[in-house]
């Protein structure tokens, strides 16, 4: 039979020695073929060692130690390293993938040795695509495609603010105002793309000209003309609703 | 027709039955004074009252700035009083050419009748109005001061719970449990870093108060446990000047940049980065802060609790005096500063002291 070959990939150098040391003392005939420092270049790394065992932390900067799992896929055998994860740990329970947690105890490690022997000897890997996915569910998802930041230049700086600091945007013939609490400022970035990118949940468009910060509104009060006028939290301002957005009111 | 609609706002069946009951109650007194029969003068009660209802209506919900609402009401009395006598006056057949001749008397006296009592009822609502407003603003302050004090609960729970991460924990051990059999030098030394960061870190949930310098030391543990970590990727400065270590600063704000600094801006960019801790004083303002050299905010990704929770805290603590900026840095990453009102030392930790003796 041949030697049984494993990757370690880690972002913390004396981690992954310390998992190579452990695994020479209790898996002698084991060889570590390569090391990594995030889940990128799976696809390489496969193809030139063709590894029968993965050991893949779970937070890699870059590529993710679920990501690299996923591009493993059942090309051979992965084991899961963590230093804490209370959702990671109990998906795991119910799953055919086995884990480590960091700091490593020696007794939990052979254990973990002995299984994969069996398995390796009992056949192909079993299919990972359903754990790593309620995993990369429970560890927080995926991020929103809605814009969160809103990038002004303020003097010799670039202004970050975060968007729900933002009472509302208003476009002011060639700029649009972006106005907060604490003040104002303008961008180029015109209302019809900010419409595009903002959370459609938390900005509305009351205007041709006007977004607000739904969580920003104090008071809706009724107007002339069909039209509509909102007071704002932290704002003397206040901003018109014109016609064709004030069925946005209409239950109140 | 909808546009005007709202003029007529607050026209109940509630204040018509009022109006009424006000109209035959004022028609059963001035029945007294008058040859009249008292149905003859409930109708004209009734007649004023309800044009007078309606006018006065429109009055308060009209909406304009040149002149107080009041003067409005009050001439939508006088207004309705009128057109509510001549309204009378044809309800009972009257000829109008004898009412503002002969019967002119007459039409005065309930003219005035009509303004004396609408004033009256006038003057009742303004009070009212204003009770219900003082009411209203009284709850309004009771709301925010129960806001407030949630927001400290809150920021002191969050506060507790952000001491110090498991996975920070249990991965500095792990590199300590690996340095002591191979590099025993290097692991005291990050067990030397562990020990100093979590005694700045434990103890900082009972307190409200630290200092800069203090902030500073715990952030050079913090950042030295990963300078070892992450091998030759990390690179940090802190620049802190002596003069400014004593001053007031609130606690685990500063780790929370650095944390973000390393999650957000160092660790995702696998080349290596450089973080600065730097304080100053300039213009009356302290500024304290993190720069980074790494990735960058993305646009898209949220802000995550730590920077919402710094602002609330900011915000309970400092009012206005206080804020969060957040800036791209030169050439690339980020620097998140802490803005506070510059306060010596001994002004904040203890009350002015006396007029010195000469």
């Amino acid at each position: 039979m041949n030697a049984v070959t494993a990757v370690i990939a880690d972002d913390e150098p004396l981690l992954r020695a310390q998992l190579r040391s452990r695994l020479a003392k209790l898996w002698p005939e084991l060889r570590v073929v390569h090391e990594m420092e995030n889940g990128r270049d799976v696809e390489q790394v496969v193809a030139e060692h063709a590894p029968s065992l993965f050991f893949l932390d779970i937070h890699m900067p870059g590529v993710n130690g679920l990501e690299a799992a996923r591009a493993v896929g059942k090309r051979a055998h992965v084991v899961f390293v963590t230093a804490y994860d209370q959702y990671a740990v109990e998906a795991f329970e119910q799953g055919a993938i086995d884990y480590v947690l960091k700091p490593f105890n020696e007794e939990r490690l052979s254990t973990t040795v002995a299984r994969l022997k069996e398995r390796l000897s009992s056949g192909p890997p079993p299919p990972i695509e359903e754990l790593v996915a309620n995993l990369a569910a429970r560890l927080g998802g995926k991020a929103s495609d809605h814009l969160k930041w809103i990038k002004a230049s303020v003097g010799q700086s670039v202004r970050l603010i975060p968007v729900e600091d933002i009472l509302f945007f208003q476009s002011d013939e060639k700029y649009t105002r972006v106005v907060t609490a604490e003040g104002e400022v303008l961008i180029r970035k015109p209302i019809k793309e900010l419409l595009d990118e903002l959370d459609p949940e938390q900005f509305w468009q009351v205007h041709r000209a006007t977004l607000v910060n739904v969580d920003a509104i104090a008071s809706v009060r009724r107007g002339m003309k069909d039209q509509a006028e909102i007071g704002l939290k932290g704002s003397a301002e206040t901003l018109v609703v014109s016609r064709n957005f004030t069925h946005l009111f209409k239950q109140m | 027709m909808n546009a005007y609609a709202h003029l007529l706002d607050g026209l109940t069946l509630k204040r018509a039955a009022l109006v009424t009951l006000l109209c035959v109650w004022a028609s059963g007194i001035t029945v007294w004074f008058f040859i009249n029969t008292y149905f003859d003068l409930l109708v004209s009660a009734l007649c004023v009252g309800y044009t007078c209802m309606v006018l006065f209506t429109v009055a308060t919900n009209l909406r304009q700035a040149r002149v107080p609402q009041w003067v409005l009401q009050v001439l939508g009395i006088v207004a309705g009083s009128f057109l509510g006598t001549v309204l009378a006056g044809v309800v009972k057949g009257r000829d109008l050419s004898m009412m503002f001749s002969e019967r002119l008397f007459g039409v005065l006296v309930t003219m005035g009748l009509g303004i004396g009592f609408g004033c009256m009822v006038l003057w009742v609502y303004i009070f009212r109005e204003r009770e219900s407003r003082h009411a209203a603003q009284l709850a309004n302050a009771e709301a925010m001061r129960h806001q407030l004090e949630k927001n400290v609960l809150e920021a002191r729970l969050a506060l507790m719970q952000a001491q110090v991460e498991p996975h920070f924990l249990f991965n500095t051990l792990a590199n300590v449990q690996h340095l002591v059999e191979t590099d025993p030098p290097a692991a005291s030394q990050m067990l030397e870093s562990l020990i100093q960061y979590l005694r700045a870190a434990l103890p900082r949930m009972r307190e409200d108060a630290s200092t800069v310098g203090r902030e500073a030391e715990m952030a050079r543990a913090f950042l030295e446990i990963h300078r070892m970590r992450m091998g030759s990727r990390l690179d940090f400065e802190i620049d802190v000047p002596a003069g400014l270590a004593d001053r007031p600063f609130p606690p685990m704000m500063l780790i929370t940049l650095v944390e973000n600094a390393l999650k957000h801006g160092i660790d995702p960019c696998c080349e290596a980065g450089r973080i600065t801790v730097r304080a100053r004083e300039e213009g009356g303002k302290l500024r304290y802060g993190v720069a980074d050299t790494g990735l960058g905010i993305s646009t898209k990704k949220g802000t995550g609790v730590g920077l919402a929770n710094i602002r609330e805290r900011l915000k309970t603590l400092h009012g206005c005096n206080a804020r969060l900026v957040l800036e791209e840095n030169e050439p690339r990453g980020v620097v998140a500063t802490i803005e506070l009102e510059a306060l010596a030392p001994q002004e904040a930790m203890a009350p002015r002291r006396e007029a010195r003796v000469a």
